[in-house]
């Protein structure tokens, strides 16, 4: 982040980049945790590009599909987990999801 | 371009053409085989008994288990807990270190025990509004403020 920051010449507080990072934390944590079919372990993959006025991260897991979490709202207050998601749905412009085989493709889109 | 099988554990490639950076982070590297700790946690008591628990570094998926265990006792002296822990000190915090946060307070709760942050930075502030835990845990901008008439 501290490289895109320079890149783009925002401050360390700039409020689209801190929302930017905390998605991607969020999408890949989950990546990381549920990336690998169970029993095995596959590698991910990750890319930041920018254009225009937008960052786009890319993630590929090779996880089991994830539909039925991406559309999950905000859990209660009292939960211990379940937010991750919820909170990249809410911090991006756009969190696109496709299932392409046995593969997950992940994209995040955050205008700045 | 190198494909991710070309990376080692350390490397970032980054290729940058006019108005357009691109970086690869093999990150699978980083989930396996080497320790992931990134976060640091203090405790002590203040003279009026309320203990100030001061985490630093990343209150995430890799930190929030040390938080979890540096309160693991809280209470079991029979005491009700009124603890503040101070965010001075994290730089980030994630969905997972916010579940730690709440299992925290469910805790104290069972207690009859209090719970309050202190010196959030702009990450943790915009996480909390966000999942309007805002609402339950009540923040100060500093610990002298947290500390103050608890």
């Amino acid at each position: 982040m501290g490289r895109l920051r320079d890149f783009t010449g925002r401050r360390a507080d700039d409020r689209a980049l801190t929302q930017l990072e905390t998605a991607l934390g969020e999408v890949g944590a989950n990546v990381l945790t549920h990336g690998s079919p169970p029993g095995g372990f596959f590698p991910v993959a990750y890319s930041l590009t920018i254009e225009n006025d937008a960052v786009i991260a890319m993630f590929t897991d090779s996880g089991p599909p994830v539909h039925n979490h991406l559309a999950r709202p905000m859990p209660a207050p009292t939960s211990e987990q379940g937010r991750g998601l919820a909170m990249a749905r809410m911090l991006l412009d756009e969190l696109g999801y496709q299932r392409d085989g046995d593969t997950n493709r992940w994209r995040l889109v955050k205008r700045l | 371009m190198r494909t991710r099988s070309e990376l080692d554990d350390t490397d970032i490639a980054v290729k940058s053409k006019e108005g357009q950076i691109e970086v690869f982070l093999p990150i699978v590297k980083h989930s396996h085989g080497r320790s992931l700790v990134s976060l640091e946690v203090q405790t002590r008591q203040e003279p009026n008994g309320v203990m100030v628990v001061a985490p630093t570094g990343r209150l995430d998926v890799t930190g929030a288990p040390a938080l979890k265990e540096a309160l693991s006792e809280l209470g079991k002296d029979g005491q009700q807990p009124r603890v503040v822990i101070d965010m001075e000190g994290v730089s980030f915090v994630d969905s997972t270190g916010l579940g730690s946060v709440i299992a925290v307070l469910k805790q104290l709760r069972t207690k009859q025990g209090e719970l309050r942050l202190a010196a959030p930075n702009q990450q943790v502030r915009v996480v909390l509004e966000l999942t309007t835990l805002d609402r339950v845990f009540p923040y100060y901008a500093t610990l002298e403020e947290a500390l103050a008439g608890f």
